[in-house]
């Protein structure tokens, strides 16, 4: 289907540069909804491939399900449906050291990211130690690894409370790299900082990725961040891939109606290339909850262009440009039959 | 900071850039944003170590206890007697008023300095060795149930919940009648009755620590859960926990000297302070003064155990 496809031409395109491949990956919670259990369904088949060495940024709104999505790449939740291929071999049930060791996620929140009564130092080593490296080679990739990340040697000894945010954060990245991993999933790495300090970590960010040939996924709800450092995008809606393109075609020519008013709400500080007349600027209501969430398009509810087709069917992924996958029904060839209802 | 420099990230990573303006600018960038300011390294424990010593009181009361401990465990170099031997033309002789039995002597003419420095040791024990076992066990079960979560945590928190429910005083005879009388029956009931507190506290710190994001860090490490406990999650419930265990140190104490009182625990003629009190009961109209004296040792000792409590906690209530 749909969702194979998009791996399938990432994968012939790049020709076993796929580092991580999801397919259709879904993550339900149980939850109690007016005291019944109901399924929250967080991410909803979801899929998409991320070749080495580039970055790919997942954008959406709060609640669209980006966090969790990053801790079902990372294992920290496992996946309730769906297929998950990191370099080539498929990640299933408890993962070994050797994934760990591959796959390393940045946090959000520089603050609880740090074990207070660890040293920095320590916090730094702790991935060496439970992989088994011997001390003194923890020592040295741990002072190799703040060097890299543009701190001073002695704030190995120090606490996480004697840091900066921007430093701490710097701190959670050398954690990250300190095993050398292939992959890491930055979750709103960037966002609890200024913008000064965000400025200075997304440098090192590519830096760094110049120099080890990271990959990275990117989540970020800051779509100005995102559109710098992503080679390509993936836009989620209520836990479900709405569009996914190059991320220069996603800046110039959003194709989804959610991405054209994500993208319309960035503010311009050039008037004369603001966008906010052209598309529409503002989303009506909430995002719906994703216990009950809305049948056929997920998005229908707030969409300006909603018809009859949205409520009823599913909008599949198509390739509408070359490499921009939208799903929407605008594109599918559904739409032109129906007429606009009022939703 | 005058020389904050901001580069916009140039699209497509530095393409626009030289690179050596990107050198330069990293480290203009790191030299302000990261200068060794030369501060030291400042450790939790440590900390609160340094600020528990400007506490007067509790520097005081801790004093007190070294003392006691000290004299228990040195009495039988020092004290002037056996503790266990009396002289019965000697019987409840006042305080201070022979040189020879200084704090008096008890219904049996056994001198009562001597009997309350060995005493000393039985109280010790019975205020420590329950709090740690408490303290080990109860942390092991609060962390375990957060850590597992569904009907593990059900099964051990609501079996907590269930000696809860009894008076821990009540508990503890019952335990302890039922084991019948000495001391380290008194210490097992003592240490059972305080699991419970422990378990919870350890459960409720457990909690707000398990979800934090240096656990989850840890867990992709891929570190096994037990590694996770020891590394993360204790050092960071410790100071609850501690702080909490300070205070059962003179509630154990209580709870063991009134097992003695009862007859449950230490056996004569052990000079244990409660068994003491218990039996010079009868002299009271003759030699007060005697009689309250094990008792005051008790108050004494359990005052001073709660004020060295109340100071830890002060000491540990930082933002670190």
């Amino acid at each position: 289907m749909t969702a194979e496809s998009v791996a399938e031409v990432a994968a012939r395109k790049d020709d076993g540069k796929v580092l991580l491949e999801l397919l259709n990956i879904s993550k339900q919670f149980d939850v109690k909804h007016d005291g019944k259990k109901a399924k929250l369904s967080a991410v909803d088949g979801v899929s998409f491939a991320v070749r080495r060495g580039s970055t790919v940024g997942v954008v959406g709104e709060s609640g669209c399900g980006k966090s969790t999505l990053a801790r079902v790449i990372t294992g920290l939740h496992p996946a309730t449906d769906g297929e998950m291929l990191f370099n080539n071999k498929q990640l299933k049930g408890r993962r070994g050291k050797d994934v760990a060791k591959a796959m390393q996620m940045v946090f959000q929140d520089p603050h609880s990211a740090l074990n207070p009564r660890a040293t920095i130092g320590e916090s730094i080593g702790f991935p060496l130690k439970v992989q088994g490296v011997p001390k003194t080679e923890i020592a040295e990739r741990v002072a190799r690894v703040i060097a890299d990340v543009g701190l001073p040697a002695a704030y190995s000894s120090h606490y996480p409370h004697q840091l900066s945010g921007g430093q701490r954060q710097r701190v959670n990245i050398a954690r990250a790299l300190v095993v050398q991993p292939d992959l890491v999933v930055l979750d709103e790495a960037v966002s609890a900082l200024d913008k000064s300090i965000q400025a200075q970590v997304l440098n090192l960010l590519s830096d760094l990725q110049d120099a080890y040939g990271l990959t990275y996924v990117f989540i970020s709800h800051d779509l100005n961040v995102v559109e710098y450092v992503s080679d390509e995008i993936v836009v989620m809606y209520l836990g479900q891939v709405v569009e996914h393109s190059p991320a220069n075609a996603l800046y110039e020519r959003p194709l989804h109606p959610y991405s054209q008013v994500l993208l319309s709400s960035i503010p311009n500080l050039d008037p004369t290339k603001s966008r906010r007349d052209e598309r529409p600027d503002e989303l009506d209501g909430e995002i719906p909850s994703p216990i009950n969430p809305p049948s056929g398009c997920r998005f229908r509810t707030r969409c300006p262009f909603a018809r009859d087709v949205c409520a009823e069917e599913a909008p599949e992924r198509v390739e509408a440009e070359p490499h921009h996958f939208v799903a929407c029904h605008l594109y599918t060839g559904k739409f032109d039959a129906q007429q606009p209802t009022a939703v | 900071m005058s020389e904050i420099v901001v580069r916009r990230l140039p699209a497509g990573f530095g393409s626009s850039a030289s690179a050596a303006d990107r050198k330069a600018g990293q480290r203009l960038a790191r030299k302000f944003l990261a200068v060794d300011d030369g501060a030291r390294p400042q450790a939790f424990w440590k900390e609160t170590g340094k600020r528990f010593l400007e506490n007067k009181v509790g520097v005081g009361a801790t004093l007190f206890i070294l003392l006691l401990a000290g004299a228990a465990l040195i009495a039988p170099w020092i004290a002037p007697h056996d503790p266990l031997t009396g002289v019965a033309t000697d019987r409840l002789q006042a305080p201070f008023s022979s040189g020879a039995h200084i704090l008096g002597t008890d219904e049996q003419g056994r001198d009562l300095l001597s009997r309350i420095m060995y005493g000393g040791r039985l109280t010790l024990i019975a205020a420590f060795v329950p709090t740690i076992a408490a303290t080990v066990i109860g942390t092991a079960i609060g962390i375990t149930a957060t850590m597992m979560g569904g009907w593990v945590q059900t099964v051990l928190m609501r079996g907590m919940d269930m000696l809860y429910a009894f008076p821990a005083v009540l508990l503890a005879i019952a335990v302890s009648a039922s084991l019948g009388p000495s001391l380290a029956n008194a210490l097992i009931a003592t240490s059972i009755v305080s699991v419970p507190p422990v378990a919870r506290v350890a459960e409720s710190a457990t909690r707000r620590v398990v979800t934090k994001e240096y656990v989850e860090a840890a867990k992709l490490s891929g570190a096994s859960p037990v590694k996770v406990a020891t590394s993360q999650i204790i050092p960071n419930v410790l100071n609850d926990i501690v702080v909490y265990a300070s205070g059962l140190v003179g509630v154990s104490m209580l709870i063991a000297a009134s097992l003695s009182f009862l007859g449950l625990g230490a056996l004569p003629p052990a000079p244990e302070w409660g068994f003491m009190l218990n039996s010079m009961r009868n002299s009271i109209s003759i030699a007060m003064f005697n009689v309250m004296l094990p008792g005051f040792m008790i108050f004494l000792t359990s005052v001073c155990f709660n004020l060295a409590s109340d100071a830890l906690r002060e000491a540990t209530d930082s933002r670190l």
